[in-house]
């Protein structure tokens, strides 16, 4: 088993470890180790997990800190576990993101490798894309753009990435035919 | 729509993963039968497809943004374990590679937007192409989004009932029914018209590409 694959079995036990444990102090102190394990990436793996979470944990502490409020219940354990488990699991994530070579982990399946691999690639193509089409919509503007400018730009951008994932896949097409990856 | 990480408990992911593996081999078996130089790079590219369609905001009045997910656009193009597959893909793609989504909700996302979403898609417009091309279109856009939302919903919702301490204290997710089924759903009602004016557009948008890139 290579080195990436049995880190993925590791992640998956710390994740099922974490769905387990239900004592705030064991959570923390899984945190802990993750944040140790991170070694000097510690403090930003520690800001990105809790910047990922924010917006959503906070609606959700809020709403429940209101309820328990209302029904006179005590939600600071509860509160305390939800929002240790979230960011224990997220920075496990990161971790792991960091670490880890996914594709080499699953290169067990080759159509699986190739899928993603494929899929990975032009997510990321698009993705600078999709923030290339935000910025210039930006600097076209020299207020606030309108909501029909708004509209045409989004479907600007959508039909661009239609017409770009079908070259795509036209051209991917083409290079695996002839490397011959059917016939291997 | 989709569910992050931690508020999913184990009672409820590990079966669902159980569910959603098998479903994803016999997926797999469907797709593989045409799967070829021509498919795979094309599952791939729609996969990417839908991960962008999912940054995509679509404006709506009073500053507010939503964001489409392909899922009906990519059922009625493609089928729906096509759907399926891809959409699974980019949750994985999501959860795994850009740290966006879980691992733990994983199975639910996918089996809620990936194959209630398609097959639900994929129904309206077998049910209704032949009457209104259209009006398939839209409701095939709409249930795509609609019908996850219940059920990731119902998913959230039953997390206090199967997973709370001694005293009766949440473990997880820590809203009931009464309170999920409302605060997901109602949104989704509105984001399902955007959705379903996408499917429309994108699909004759497609037809036409197709028909331009045969020629």
């Amino acid at each position: 088993m290579n080195r990436d694959r049995a880190a993925l079995f590791a992640y998956l036990a710390a994740v099922l470890a974490a769905s387990w444990l239900h004592d705030p102090v064991w959570l923390a102190a899984g945190l802990a180790v993750t944040l140790l394990a991170a070694g000097g990436a510690a403090s930003s793996l520690l800001r990105r997990s809790v910047l990922t979470v924010l917006a959503f944990n906070s609606v959700i502490s809020l709403s429940y800190a209101a309820l328990a409020w209302m029904q006179h219940i005590m939600p600071w354990e509860t509160l305390l576990r939800i929002n240790l488990r979230v960011v224990l699991l997220t920075s496990l994530t990161f971790l792991f993101i960091a670490r880890v070579n996914l594709f080499r982990a699953l290169d067990f399946s080759q159509n699986l490798t190739y899928a993603l691999g494929l899929a990975y690639s032009q997510a990321l193509t698009f993705r600078r894309a999709h923030e290339d089409f935000r910025l210039a919509l930006a600097s076209r503007s020299l207020k606030r753009p309108r909501l029909i400018d708004r509209y045409r730009a989004s479907a600007a951008a959508a039909a661009w990435f239609i017409e770009k994932a079908l070259h795509a896949a036209t051209q991917s097409a083409q290079a695996l035919r002839s490397r011959g990856f059917f016939h291997d | 729509m989709h569910i992050p990480d931690g508020f999913i408990s184990p009672q409820t992911y590990l079966p669902a993963y159980a569910v959603a593996a098998g479903l994803w081999a016999f997926a797999a078996r469907r797709v593989r039968r045409d799967l070829d130089a021509d498919t795979l790079p094309f599952l791939a590219a729609y996969t990417a497809l839908s991960f962008v369609l999912m940054m995509v905001a679509l404006p709506l009045p009073g500053g507010t943004t939503v964001h489409a997910a392909g899922i009906g656009l990519l059922a009625v193009s493609f089928g729906g374990w096509m759907g399926f597959l891809a959409i699974s893909l980019v949750l994985a793609m999501q959860a795994l590679l850009f740290g966006d989504g879980g691992i733990t909700a994983l199975p639910i996302n996918a089996l809620a937007m990936g194959l209630v979403g398609s097959f639900a898609a994929l129904a309206a417009w077998k049910g209704l192409g032949r009457f209104n091309q259209s009006v398939a279109l839209f409701l095939a856009g709409w249930l795509s989004i609609v019908l996850p939302a219940l059920l990731v919903a119902l998913a959230l919702g039953i997390q206090p009932l199967i997973a709370h301490d001694a005293q009766g204290a949440p473990l997880f997710f820590p809203f009931s029914m009464n309170i999920t089924l409302p605060a997901v759903v109602l949104p989704h009602l509105l984001v399902g018209l955007a959705e379903g004016v996408l499917t429309v557009l994108g699909y004759r948008y497609l037809t036409r590409l197709r028909e331009k890139l045969a020629a």
